[in-house]
């Protein structure tokens, strides 16, 4: 038969046609076509996006040809929920978002989750950076645990998959690290689904409590047995995007003198100033502005993809296999991420009523980077070029191969990126095995046995010179990692339960899971010959070492779904966990789920050419969650002292001998630990309207998470650094919207618009007793906190701030009895400066308070246009770039007539206790540098930003075209990514993250820039 | 069931007992790192016995310093670090009958909490490094942390050491050896060093205490048991390789921060006016003449950096070894004649004061005649304050690369009067006085004060 569109009779190429009750079925090819053969008087469900589902009964016809009517959007789309369970998206009381392959495929990203940025209500995800690999973080309806993982789980194909990132050394300074998720290859994706609350993914248990993401990859099924074979390939170049703009009057130098050691531009105008310079070097350069001396530092990198997809079978047997590479360059000469992946896939129904199928995949990723933040890497290097040094010209290294620079604290950036190196190369595996077996027609017992495990073998080097190490080292890091799920489900169903009308889903499940994970690292310092990488090159091991991790965790769980008369649902499920990492008197814990789901259109048959379908939809869950391993017990480490100043690491090389040394850790231990839980409430909303033509899924959720089990930090003089207990509240409330429409459908011509919509307020109820503030787990400056604070959202930023005049304590300091001059900045008299800041303050706030994001695509005939914009609004950042290019004078605003003298704002107490305004003048390299250096407010700015984040444009080639040819379709396209940005608050791309995916967000230190990606693509399909 | 056993959750990473003998070097190597890392980088700058060429340094040096400096050393050096380990050493041995090491942790706990204090001012003490008993330790005042406080169960620093001492003369279980870094178990020594560690507390406090601090002083004369050859300083040596070496040698020969220190101009001017044979000892000159830098200084920096005076391997040792020289028979010589000249203390001020000199003269190989000499022509004149002022500046050259004695000399006695470096501008265009809090510490505990005391603010014995 042939399906088309009652609209215009156009074909409808890929419309899935399933013989009801079974999972037999087919999909119409290009032409609308199709062939199935089915027993006789089987029903035919006819589904597609976007168009209204029909059911046809076969009887003795040969040759069915349907007219599917447009309008349905997304209302009767089986889903893919928790445990691979298939459902009815009418029948869930809870939230779920699904994203094709066509919004994820070809959009010049290699990276799944940037891919989805801006698609997704609830969601908020936060790239790092252009580097390549970089990791991205994810938080799915706010943050809900103060220590633990807030990422939600992956699981593809059934496979719990780890989007870990794994850290080698500190992440402040360290080359950036991929979240491991980046080793799926999107172009075979075929879905994406969001389990967004804890009752959407409670079957998964404990870690699905910051919801889930349910992939599926490309397989064989409904391929009508015909085999096929799909071909993606593109190419995308990558531009350094977002830089500031520079000042181009003043050069090297402070208090307008030159200064050869110095990063600032505070000195000598180029015009009256002289001809030329001596530099650090003793060298004569002429004395003159580089404008481009930044942005020229950067090449174009460039992403070559390509896939190669085969498919095949039919209901009964398929196979698919799946071959990707993604070669990509970066923006600097070491920043590389290649992955290659290879993907297996079948399943069969044997005769015996056996099902059995499986996946297996092989991937492996090499990711290159560099060393980045605050101090000697390139990135913290390349906010502080004075204006009038040459750097792309200037040479960077003598003829021993040494860096050359201004600066003897820090390596030329060019020498940097050369020099200090980190290469990663992932080899990874990952598969399932399932085998079914239906005992009755109503019972269905299935086995399914999943398992990942990788290994990254990591090379640090670090050659003779790198600031940060200048007897050179290099750290050899092996990390493994491993993951073994097995599941038994026993599924029970009746049609008809009781009473005509109500039917009934029975799932038992019992889930056993070990997780490995071990990292061996050999750490050579002392390096003798330069150039060569290799360990056997070092002198020192001393800081060699291991660590390794061992958790298990038995589950059982069950669900009962009932359904009357396909517009009422119900849905209870429960799940008990026993943790290997709690204590044992504590580490049986149970969490129960409902949820209800009623359709009143149906009910009460409202329909109408306005009111399509409506659905309410209301949901209650708690999901307990354990500790990480080894929590219990307070232990002793390897002792060290120490930073990039200077440091010593025991065991120490005393006059020949080895004198080992041990400290107690800071964290002390807590045997006594209980599980932590989140416990859930959602109310949601799905209007259809206009014969649908427009769909709205509204959802509210509020999430409490208690008794959570956190590092409470401890003061440093108690001998520690925190304490691990039971503590606190964290609590999200939030609003997401997702509407669809498709405004114009003629001749050929269809317009559709996707918009979300989300806002989540995030508050920390309470901490400990006595404890008001607490810093989150993860490596900082000293000064600049990213914490919890009593009454703040998750996350905030503590560190000194500026004092201000208030008038609510009398007898505290800078009170103004009049009032006159509350909240104003306090200026110290003698200085004009602001007065010594306060430790401990609350200074930005790193959430959003919404973000939204627009989908348009035009379709006309073969071509295809698509454009994503998508805004964040609000929220804060705290940038050492900001600090670094304004107080050292290089940002544009700074060469503004610096010659005249500047007041900082704020007021002046007088001795009577009274204010005056300030007006003390301060020269134009004090006043910017007192405005914000690197630990101060100053550094915190608005992070709202509106993005141009995709645009692709496709064209599908007329069948007649290919007709000679052995394609079956063919399509060319052009895609670019991150075209624009508009930062009102900001003076740079707001937009990065250094340290990458985890708890630590909203600070910008000295990380790579972003990019600008733009490209081509071309599939075909034989 | 076995699959989930107990054992399954017993970390494979770190041990969670240990003996003492782990813990000592993590004692003695913390508190010497303490002192010569940024702290002597502070201090030795503020007084001028090196300037700041860039970085913290130069901003020190202008007398800019606030709550996000000395972190480090605050939470990882001192409290999370010596102190802390010293408290579990007494803990353990205490239970093993191994007073030989609770001895020697008392003495190197009552050496870091003067550093703490003599930085700070008023800091936890008595309810300090106690862990979960305590999150949030009180803030004890510096004068009852030196003179003890029965009504707040606070003992004084004097009687820690006391008490130190007193376990040292016990039948012990285990002694330390080669895992004691400084004396390699000589209790003998340790004794020693405790009665020196005696005098330099009551040394520090004798401008606002003089009679507690001579009381001390007497005592530990008529005792007659002190570091009294520089065979017995107190000394940690670090070793030579990556990993294992003196701060002060990673910072000025090695780590990227090499160029942040230089020699201060005012310094080489005061030991050439003595035409001090030192100089060449304690400070390298790899050019022809010494290539120094002014205190505060602006504009383009000496080049090539190759050229400039750092401290030469007296102070950092030829490969990194050090020492950290923590008590000193010189230092003991000099307090005993700055006692004896302002207190009142047994022995000739002369005689002390001249034996100092001896003493740090020997130690940077001098000879003989150059020392007689140098004695001769230095010898004590002129009114009580200006002899005091002859002793503390020759401590401050004996002294030369541990900056704190030099701010804590200076503090209690205005000597060696100095100029303010140039451009000085910190919360008041004055030298600091007293370290800020850590910020970290305010803001995990509610009994510091915030904002906290300012660089202005004196500490308590800071009396003059």
């Amino acid at each position: 038969g042939r399906v088309t569109s009652s609209d215009d009779g156009s074909a409808l190429p890929g419309v899935s046609i399933q013989v009801k009750g079974t999972t037999r079925g087919a999909t119409t090819d290009a032409q609308g076509q199709y062939r199935l053969s089915v027993p006789a008087n089987s029903r035919l469900v006819f589904s597609y996006i976007g168009f209204e589902t029909q059911e046809i009964l076969v009887g003795n016809q040969t040759t069915i040809d349907v007219k599917l009517s447009s309008g349905t959007q997304s209302l009767n789309e089986i889903v893919v929920t928790a445990q691979g369970i298939e459902r009815d998206k009418r029948s869930l009381g809870y939230s779920t978002q699904e994203v094709g392959a066509s919004m994820i495929a070809q959009k010049s990203e290699p990276n799944l989750l940037n891919a989805l940025q801006g698609k997704l209500a609830g969601v908020q995800i936060s790239g790092q950076s252009g580097a390549p690999g970089a990791s991205t973080n994810i938080n799915i309806r706010g943050i809900t645990s103060f220590n633990g993982s807030n990422q939600p789980l992956i699981v593809v194909d059934g496979i719990i998959f780890s989007n870990d990132v794994n850290v080698s050394g500190n992440t402040l300074f360290q080359a950036q690290s991929a979240n491991r998720l980046a080793d799926v290859n999107p172009e075979n994706i075929e879905s994406v689904n969001v389990l967004k609350g804890p009752a959407a993914a409670v079957l998964y248990g404990s870690r699905a409590s910051a919801g889930a993401i349910i992939i599926t990859t490309k397989n064989g099924r409904n391929q009508n047995n015909k085999t096929e074979v799909t071909v993606n390939s593109s190419y995308n170049v990558q531009n350094v995007y977002g830089l500031p703009r520079f000042q181009n009057d003043y050069g090297q130098g402070t208090n307008n003198l030159y200064v050869n050691n110095t990063t600032a531009s505070w000195g000598l105008p180029f015009v009256g100033g002289p001809t030329s310079i001596t530099n650090l070097q003793g060298e004569t350069r002429p004395y003159q502005a580089y404008p481009n001396n930044v942005r020229d530092f950067y090449q174009q990198g460039s992403i070559f993809q390509n896939t190669a997809n085969i498919a095949g079978g039919d209901a009964n047997r398929n196979f698919s296999l799946s071959f990707g590479n993604t070669t990509q360059k970066g923006i600097v000469p070491t920043f590389k991420f290649n992955r290659t992946n290879v993907q297996v896939g079948g399943e069969s129904k044997l005769n015996n009523g056996i099902k059995v199928s499986g996946t297996a995949s092989y991937v492996q990723t090499v990711q290159g980077g560099t060393a980045l933040g605050n101090g000697g890497s390139a990135f913290g290097q390349l906010t502080r070029i004075p204006r009038s040094y040459d750097l792309v010209n200037e040479p960077f290294q003598d003829a021993n191969g040494q860096s050359i620079y201004f600066l003897t604290t820090a390596n030329n950036p060019n020498w940097a990126v050369r020099n200090l190196t980190l290469n990663s190369q992932v080899d990874r595996f990952f598969g399932n095995f399932t085998v079914g077996y239906d005992v009755t027609k109503w019972l269905n017992v299935t086995y399914r046995v999943t398992g990942d495990t990788y290994t990254d073998r990591r090379k640090n080097v670090n050659n003779i010179g790198a600031a940060r190490a200048p007897q050179g080292e290099i750290i050899q890091d092996q990390f493994f990692r491993s993951e073994l799920n097995g599941d038994l489900l026993v599924n029970a169903k009746a049609d008809k339960l009781f009473i005509e009308g109500l039917s009934g889903n029975l799932l038992l499940g019992n889930n056993i899971n070990q997780r490995q994970s071990q990292s061996q690292s050999v750490y050579a310092q002392q390096l003798t010959i330069p150039g060569f990488s290799n360990v056997s090159n070092g002198s020192v091991f001393t800081s060699s070492g291991e660590s390794s991790l061992t958790r298990r965790l038995v589950g059982y769980y069950a669900q009962a779904s009932l359904s009357y008369n396909n517009y009422l649902f119900l849905e209870l499920t429960g799940r008990a966990d026993r943790s290997s990492t709690l204590p044992r008197a504590n580490n049986t814990y149970f969490y129960p789920s409902a949820s209800v789901s009623f359709v009143p259109t149906d009910a009460f048959k409202l329909q109408s050419d306005i009111l399509s379908y409506a659905k309410v939809r209301a949901s209650i869950a708690k999901v307990g969650r354990d500790a990480d391993p080894y929590l219990l017990n307070s232990v002793f480490a390897q002792a060290s002292f120490g930073n990039n100043l200077a440091s010593v690491a025991f065991p120490l090389s005393i006059g020949g001998s080895s004198v080992p040394g041990f400290a107690i850790g800071g964290r002390i231990g807590n045997n006594g630990l209980t599980p932590e839980f989140v416990t859930s409430q959602e109310v949601g909303l799905n209007l259809g309207l206009f014969k649908n033509k427009v769909s709205i899924d509204a959802a509210y959720f509020f999430t409490s998470s208690t008794n959570q089990i956190f590092n409470v930090a401890v003061s440093p003089s108690s001998g520690y650094d925190t304490r691990t207990t039971n503590v606190g509240e964290l609590q999200n409330r939030g609003l997401e919207l997702t509407l669809n429409a498709t405004p114009v459908r003629a001749s050929g011509f269809r317009w559709d618009v996707t918009l979300n919509f989300t806002r989540i307020r995030n508050k920390v109820v309470s901490i400990a007793p006595g404890v008001t503030q607490s810093g989150i787990t993860g490596n900082g400056f000293i000064g600049i906190t990213s914490s919890i604070v009593e009454g703040q959202p998750y996350g905030v930023i503590v560190s000194t701030a500026n004092p201000r005049v208030q008038n609510t304590n009398p007898n505290g300091q800078y009170y103004d009895a009049t009032g006159q001059f509350v909240g104003q900045y306090v200026i110290n008299p003698t200085t004009g400066q602001f007065a010594p800041g306060l430790a401990g303050q609350v200074i930005a706030n790193p959430n959003p308070n919404w973000t939204a994001g627009l989908n348009n695509t035009f379709s006309y005939k073969g071509f295809s246009l698509q454009a994503l914009v998508d805004t964040r609004q609000g929220g804060q950042l705290f940038s050492f770039s900001a600090a670094d290019y304004r107080s050292g004078g290089s940002l544009y605003v700074t060469g503004i007539d610096r010659d005249q003298p500047r007041i900082l704002p704020g007021v002046i107490q007088n001795s009577d206790g009274t204010f005056r305004p300030n007006n003390i003048q301060l020269p134009a390299q004090t006043y910017w540098a007192g405005l914000g250096g690197l630990a101060s407010e100053g550094a915190v700015f608005d992070a709202t930003v509106y993005r141009l984040r995709e645009v692709s444009f496709n064209y599908t080639f007329p069948k007649e075209w290919l007709s000679r040819t052995p394609l079956g379709a063919a399509s060319i396209g052009i895609t670019g990514r991150n075209l624009y940005f508009f930062a009102p608050g900001f003076f740079a791309d707001p937009e990065v993250n250094t340290q990458g995916a985890g708890n630590i967000q909203g600070l910008d230190l000295n990380g790579p820039p972003n990019t600008r990606n733009y490209g081509v693509n071309l599939r075909l399909t034989f | 069931s076995n699959f989930l056993d107990e054992s399954i959750n017993v970390t494979p990473n770190n041990p969670t007992a240990v003996p003492p003998s782990v813990l000592l070097p993590t004692v003695e190597i913390g508190t010497a790192f303490a002192n010569a890392n940024e702290i002597n980088r502070f201090a030795s700058t503020i007084m001028q016995q090196t300037a700041g060429a860039a970085n913290s340094p130069a901003t020190y040096d202008v007398y800019q310093t606030n709550g996000a400096d000395f972190g480090n050393q605050w939470r990882f050096e001192l409290y999370g670090g010596a102190l802390v380990n010293a408290q579990k050493i007494i803990d353990i041995a205490s239970a093993s009958n191994s007073p030989a090491y609770t001895g020697i942790a008392k003495i190197m706990k009552a050496y870091a909490f003067s550093v703490a204090t003599d930085m700070w001012g008023d800091v936890p003490y008595s309810q300090a490094l106690q862990g979960e008993a305590n999150p949030q330790p009180r803030v004890d005042k510096q004068e009852d942390i030196y003179k003890g406080n029965t009504s707040q169960n606070i003992q004084s620093l004097f009687d820690l050491v006391r008490e130190g001492l007193a376990d040292l003369d016990k039948q012990s279980a285990t002694r330390p050896g080669n895992d004691d870094v400084i004396y390699r178990g000589d209790l003998a020594k340790w004794r020693r060093a405790g009665n020196t560690l005696l005098l330099k507390l009551a040394n520090t406090i004798s401008v606002k205490e003089p009679a507690l601090a001579k009381q001390v002083i007497d005592q530990v004369i008529a005792g007659n048991n002190f570091i009294r050859s520089n065979a017995d300083d107190f000394n940690v040596t670090f070793g030579a390789a990556v990993g294992s070496r003196d701060p002060r040698f990673e910072y000025t020969n090695i780590s990227s921060f090499k160029d942040d220190l230089i020699m201060s101009s005012r310094y080489l001017t005061l030991l050439q006016g003595l035409n001090d044979p030192r100089l060449p000892v304690f400070w390298t000159k790899p050019a022809a003449n010494y290539v120094t830098w002014d205190n505060g200084q602006s504009g383009a920096r000496p080049t090539p950096v190759t050229t400039w005076s750092r401290y030469n391997s007296y102070v950092t040792g030829a490969n990194g070894e050090g020492p950290v020289r923590l008590l000193t028979n010189f230092q003991r010589a000099f307090i005993l004649a700055e006692s004896a000249l302002m207190l009142g203390t047994a022995g000739d001020p002369q005689t002390l004061y001249a034996e100092g000199i001896r003493a740090s003269m020997t130690l940077a190989g001098i000879p003989t005649a150059q020392i007689d000499a140098y004695i001769t022509a230095n010898a004590l004149r002129g009114t009580q304050q200006e002899r005091l002022a002859q002793i503390i500046t020759q401590k401050y050259i004996a002294f030369t690369g541990n900056g704190l004695e030099l701010w804590n000399d200076w503090r209690r006695t205005g000597y060696p009067t100095q100029q303010p470096a140039q451009n000085a501008v910190g919360i008041d265009g004055t030298r600091p006085v007293r370290a800020v809090y850590v910020s970290f510490e305010n803001e995990r505990n509610t009994n510091f004060p915030n904002p906290a005391p300012q660089s202005n603010v004196k500490v308590w014995w800071d009396a003059n």
